[in-house]
């Protein structure tokens, strides 16, 4: 039926069209333009306070754009919510006190037009053990998983998940993955904001960087590490070093000298270092390595507050 | 919708304190204040039928502001009703919900002071009476429900079990549910008779009396429910539009 329902229309799950949101004088979305597809699992990241959280909350209608569109299955967000087709798990989203697990996860695939089994509920969130347990007795891990629990109550064809894995310990959070990419494997559109970058890169099809409010980049996750420098350059020099001719080598993208070492990002390490011997220098211990997404995403993110100072 | 009533009812009863105070509470008061015999001043009412109306109303009061004001503010902060907002769930059915599950705690906070009346103090009235007053008092505490409702989306934090229990007693002591509000000084009645718990009080002694209400003691509940509702509905939307 999902399936049907997605090769019938050609329009986005998300579609976001020059949509902003201002708090007093702070921008917190601005002008944000971009599409999801169906099926597609993407990671929404970015730094505290570069609008992720408002992101999510405009694509849910919790709040309304100041400008922009936004639609969601091509209609209004609360249109698709009141038709089941969206599934959402929000860092802000609290639970109901003083009722047990299994009353709670009851509620939510009661209030889903296209439910699941309360206990197939329970069972793929890996709370059917804590099912008879009070909601306010449930450490942060757990709570998580309840709210995961009510995101995925009923048959949606977009889930959103901002920061699931907050409060997870490791191995609850290698399950969560395991159990969120057989709900992308059923077809269903995923889209989730994460600090934990290396969770992007693993679980990802898709990033979008989010930076002030503005997407930085949408690409995959090999992209863009691409983007903000493939490479990362390390050697040591005897002697005195003089900075200047090492800041004009090709492809540089970032320099740091401290003491004899020489560290450096390039987009093209081959030729760098072709060009640092070109200066007649002597480099020792010479280390190339690629970056991972942490490393690419501060990168992209200090090159952009340069651009902007 | 219905799902989440059961639930907030399943969650109300098995909340022993409220369930105390609103339920047994109000008995426990009227056996302790109708000792004595005779009239209360002017209302030709024994001292028994009296307290009993008041102390239905104020447990109907209790049960319908004192549940809900406190539950709506924390579940404002603590998210669940942002969490509500991503459900099939119409808007105002987490309010109505809220009601609704007030409204069957209220039911038999009235009805136990009403046995216990009949029962410890051999209160007699017809049975057109005993039916009207249920009715009546069970009725007019939505004007209190709506005010709950309202502070929980007015306060928040701390800030929301002080003023719920200054308008709580304030309404209760003023309004005349603890004493007859003839014993008050002269101005403190000129006050307390545009009191909404005052008027709600009035409407059961009225019937009480066998009289129809005053038209005083409507028009005063009409107005503070279009007041409290009113106020409710604007915070309401004012509140989601900030979440």
């Amino acid at each position: 039926m999902t399936t049907t329902a997605k090769a019938a229309t050609g329009t986005p799950v998300v579609g976001f069209d020059q949509v902003s949101k201002t708090y007093g004088t702070v921008r917190a979305v601005d002008g944000l333009t971009l599409a999801l597809h169906p099926g597609e699992t993407v990671a929404l990241l970015g730094p505290n306070g570069a609008g992720k959280s408002t992101t999510l909350d405009l694509l849910l209608g919790l709040k309304n754009a100041d400008s922009g569109s936004v639609k969601v299955f091509g209609t209004s967000p609360r249109e698709a919510i009141v038709a089941g087709r969206v599934g959402a798990m929000l860092q802000s989203g609290g639970l109901m006190d003083e009722v047990t697990v299994a009353e709670l996860v009851r509620l939510g695939c009661d209030l889903h037009p296209r439910p699941y089994k309360p206990a197939d509920v329970l069972a793929r969130a890996g709370i059917s053990q804590i099912a008879d347990r009070k909601v306010n007795k449930l450490s942060g891990g757990q709570a998580q998983r309840v709210r995961f629990a009510l995101a995925t109550a009923g048959d949606s064809d977009l889930i959103v998940l901002d920061e699931p894995t907050t409060g997870m310990d490791v191995s609850a959070r290698q399950a969560f993955w395991a159990t969120m990419r057989e709900q992308a494997d059923q077809g269903r559109t995923v889209l989730f904001a994460t600090h934990y970058l290396e969770e992007a890169d693993a679980i990802a099809d898709r990033v979008l960087v989010l930076h002030r409010g503005r997407l930085l980049a949408d690409g995959t996750a090999a992209e863009i590490k691409a983007k903000a420098g493939a490479r990362r350059v390390s050697f040591d020099l005897e002697g005195p070093i003089d900075e200047a001719p090492l800041r004009d080598l090709p492809f540089l993208t970032s320099l740091d000298v401290s003491g004899q070492t020489v560290r450096l990002q390039s987009a093209d390490a081959d030729a760098t270092v072709h060009a640092l011997y070109g200066l007649g220098l002597y480099p020792r211990n010479l280390e190339v390595a690629g970056l991972g997404l942490e490393q690419a995403f501060v990168a992209i993110t200090a090159a952009e507050e340069a651009k902007q100072s | 919708m219905n799902s989440l009533i059961k639930l907030e009812l399943t969650r109300a009863l098995r909340n022993r304190r409220f369930l105390f105070f609103s339920v047994i509470y109000p008995s426990v008061i009227f056996l302790l204040v109708s000792n004595q015999s005779g009239n209360v001043g002017g209302s030709g009412l024994s001292v028994a039928k009296y307290v009993m109306v008041s102390m239905a109303s104020f447990g109907a009061l209790t049960a319908v502001l004192m549940g809900n004001s406190e539950r709506i503010a924390k579940e404002r902060e603590g998210g669940w009703v942002r969490q509500l907002r991503l459900t099939t769930l119409p808007g105002r059915g987490y309010v109505l919900a809220k009601t609704a599950g007030a409204a069957v705690i209220s039911l038999p906070s009235i009805v136990v002071v009403f046995l216990v009346a009949a029962a410890v103090k051999d209160v007699r009235l017809d049975a057109w009476q005993w039916l009207a007053l249920t009715g009546a008092i069970w009725a007019g505490s939505l004007v209190f429900a709506a005010l709950g409702v309202a502070i929980g989306y007015l306060a928040s934090g701390d800030a929301v079990r002080p003023i719920t229990m200054i308008v709580y007693f304030g309404l209760s002591i003023l309004g005349g549910l603890w004493m007859p509000s003839s014993t008050f000084p002269g101005w403190l009645q000129d006050i307390a008779k545009w009191l909404p718990t005052h008027a709600y009080a009035a409407l059961g002694r009225a019937i009480e009396q066998s009289q129809a209400p005053h038209a005083q003691d409507i028009a005063v509940l009409v107005a503070f429910f279009f007041l409290f509702a009113g106020g409710a509905a604007w915070l309401y939307r004012k509140d989601t539009l900030k979440a």
